[in-house]
């Protein structure tokens, strides 16, 4: 698509230096994440900061993962975060199906208003958040977390689902009912195989959100009960913060989230509706 | 009772009643084309021979089983949609066989089916590729495979040439009636050209403001229309429709307008006399008309002030006036005559038609 902009190795070069310096921007916070976890506390508070070459020590990862409750945090943060991602996908995706297959008055203002609700920050919930979870004394379960946590990314995985469906003709569905198949057979292997794309997005963006949100997570948890986020908030102690530790726990954050961005984005493949219809 | 039967079916679309009560008899083995204009109910009337729309009161009966309520997959039917809707995401072949692996059949026969539907349509060569790969004249032809390998009792299609350019839809025209005479099935067709109406079907349902305005042989509703709404809208170029008057004259019937006065032929005579009101609306086939009187001077002659003549090969196409009204002439004058200019033509009265003017029922 560039090749015959690029023919000039100027521009070549201000176009790849363009990129590097880009790229360079955005590693720079992970790689001081990255090195900070491998210091100790005598070298990341070193008033000439050491960018590379210094001896890593692994001190602070057999900390947290021997002494801390990681695991604990761990398995709390991936109880909330696949199952919120499932059910955000799994609801949202009968919302925007009903939404794109239905006709009826006001029905794009309804997609759109779902977008509304997305505008709204979790900080601005927390409170009434937390007012409602006390009330009912739902604390230290992670059935709040669960709850909270698709309520908040349903509006954007309707609205995105919504697109979706909206390019698949009906007639596919009906094609596919005058072959033989069960609603469930339309589904999974008509529907399903095209919106591939589409939950794998909606998939991303929810298990994102469940996985790194805080705010929700600080209130609504108790000591059993926390995720990985507040897990790591708790090395900032009224004596110090432990920022090797915090790195360390964060370098290890990532990576799940990571793997599944790595793992639902080989499920994008764009133009997947092409050739159904029309010539 | 074998065919499809449809038998006083309604359907309403909430207050809105889309086709008011329809009774239609289609013959097993028979090739029906359901044709009219855009909205006047055929799509509708496939959709719920397909079981894709519910009927709102009235039965559907298939080879003989009542269906109304069923379901489409328990009606033994086969249907091609206007867009294709291929599967994107399976091959020709997946595409093909995508209903008979619903349906449990065993592997071996299903890729006999396959192949031997492939080999019909010319498929072959194209059996692993992705409908985005093909052509549309393909993409049409893997349509009407997938509904081929089922082997159902009635195959419906909803307007499936329509998004073929002119050339491909006369080449597919042709094989869909020889895909007829092959497969010996029952074969209901929608579609808004009346051309393919009438090269195809072995009769034709007229719709229209979901009432069957006529059924018959493409021969019967050209020949003899039952009303000015068929009349108008089956024939290329349409029929000219005139206002005119019956009147006595020596014993003799004419119907007379401004520009026009002609001969009602000796089959009419009882009928258009017995008619209740004089005024009359007057049908002219384009193609009736003629630059030079027969032999016997059995032609009527009849003054064409002609806008523009088109010339077309063999024949020229006339925009004309007769009196204040236009009318479109078609006249064989041979590829080598001059461009017609207005004068005197002629017209075989003998082939005219009278429609009374309130009811615009044929006379």
């Amino acid at each position: 698509m560039f090749s015959d902009r690029l023919d000039n190795p100027a521009k070549t070069w201000m176009h790849y230096g363009g990129l590097i310096l880009l790229a360079a921007i955005c590693l720079m916070p992970i790689w001081v994440m990255i090195s900070t976890s491998l210091k100790n506390e005598v070298l990341i508070f070193d008033g000439r900061p050491v960018w590379f070459f210094f001896f890593p020590t692994m001190e602070n990862y057999e900390y947290i993962l021997t002494r801390g409750r990681f695991d604990r945090y761990l398995t709390n943060s991936v109880i909330v975060a696949t199952i919120s991602t499932f059910l955000t996908l799994f609801l949202g995706g009968l919302c925007a199906y009903a939404l794109a297959r239905t006709e009826f008055r006001g029905r794009r203002l309804v997609a759109n208003a779902t977008l509304l609700v997305r505008m709204v920050p979790p900080a601005v919930l927390a409170v009434p958040a937390f007012a409602m979870v006390a009330t009912f004394s739902l604390d230290n379960d992670l059935a709040v977390l669960i709850f909270f946590y698709t309520a908040l990314n349903l509006p954007f995985a309707i609205w995105l689902l919504f697109g979706f469906y909206k390019q698949i003709p009906v007639e596919l569905e009906e094609a596919a009912i005058v072959d033989g198949a069960s609603p469930l057979q339309v589904f999974f292997r008509v529907l399903l195989p095209l919106m591939k794309s589409g939950y794998a997005v909606a998939g991303i963006f929810a298990f994102r959100i469940a996985w790194n949100e805080f705010i929700l997570a600080l209130l609504l948890t108790g000591r059993k009960t926390r995720t990985l986020p507040v897990g790591a908030a708790g090395f900032i102690t009224d004596t110090g913060v432990e920022w090797g530790r915090i790195m360390a726990m964060g370098t290890l954050i990532v990576i799940p989230p990571l793997l599944f961005t790595f793992f639902a984005a080989r499920q994008i493949i764009a133009g997947m509706t092409a050739g159904a219809v029309k010539g | 009772m074998t065919g499809v039967v449809l038998r006083e079916v309604v359907k309403a679309f909430g207050p809105v009643i889309v086709i008011p009560k329809l009774d239609l008899t289609i013959d097993e083995g028979e090739f029906v084309v359901i044709v009219g204009p855009s909205g006047c109910g055929k799509s509708t009337t496939l959709r719920m021979i397909a079981g894709l729309e519910m009927v709102s009161a009235g039965s559907i009966h298939i080879a003989g089983r009542e269906v109304t309520h069923a379901a489409p997959k328990a009606r033994d039917i086969a249907m091609v949609f206007q867009s294709y809707a291929l599967y994107p995401h399976m091959n020709v072949a997946g595409n093909m066989s995508f209903a008979l692996r619903l349906a449990g059949t065993p592997k071996a026969e299903i890729e006999e089916r396959v192949r031997r539907a492939a080999d019909m349509l010319e498929l072959t060569p194209y059996l692993d590729r992705k409908p985005k790969d093909l052509s549309g004249g393909q993409r049409q032809r893997v349509a009407m495979g997938r509904s081929i390998v089922r082997d159902a009792y009635c195959f419906l299609f909803d307007e499936p040439l329509s998004n073929l350019d002119a050339k491909l839809r006369a080449t597919m025209r042709t094989e869909l009636a020889l895909l007829h005479k092959r497969l010996e099935r029952t074969m209901v067709y929608v579609t808004h050209d009346q051309i393919e109406a009438m090269t195809m079907a072995d009769r034709i349902v007229i719709m229209e403001g979901g009432i069957i305005q006529q059924v018959g042989s493409p021969r019967e509703v050209y020949t003899a229309p039952s009303n000015l709404f068929v009349a108008g809208f089956i024939g290329s170029p349409s029929m000219n429709l005139l206002a005119g008057e019956l009147t006595e004259q020596n014993g003799a019937l004419r119907v007379r307008g401004t520009g026009f006065d002609l001969p009602v032929p000796e089959r009419m005579r009882s009928r258009a006399s017995a008619a209740a009101s004089r005024d009359v609306v007057v049908g002219l086939r384009p193609e009736h008309f003629a630059a030079r009187n027969g032999g016997d001077g059995e032609l009527a002659p009849i003054r064409l002030e002609v806008d523009v003549a088109e010339y077309i090969g063999s024949s020229q196409f006339l925009a004309a006036q007769v009196g204040e009204q236009h009318v479109t002439a078609s006249v064989d004058v041979g590829p080598d005559a001059a461009p017609l200019t207005s004068g005197e033509y002629f017209f075989d009265s003998d082939r005219l038609y009278l429609f009374d003017r309130d009811s615009g029922q044929a006379l």
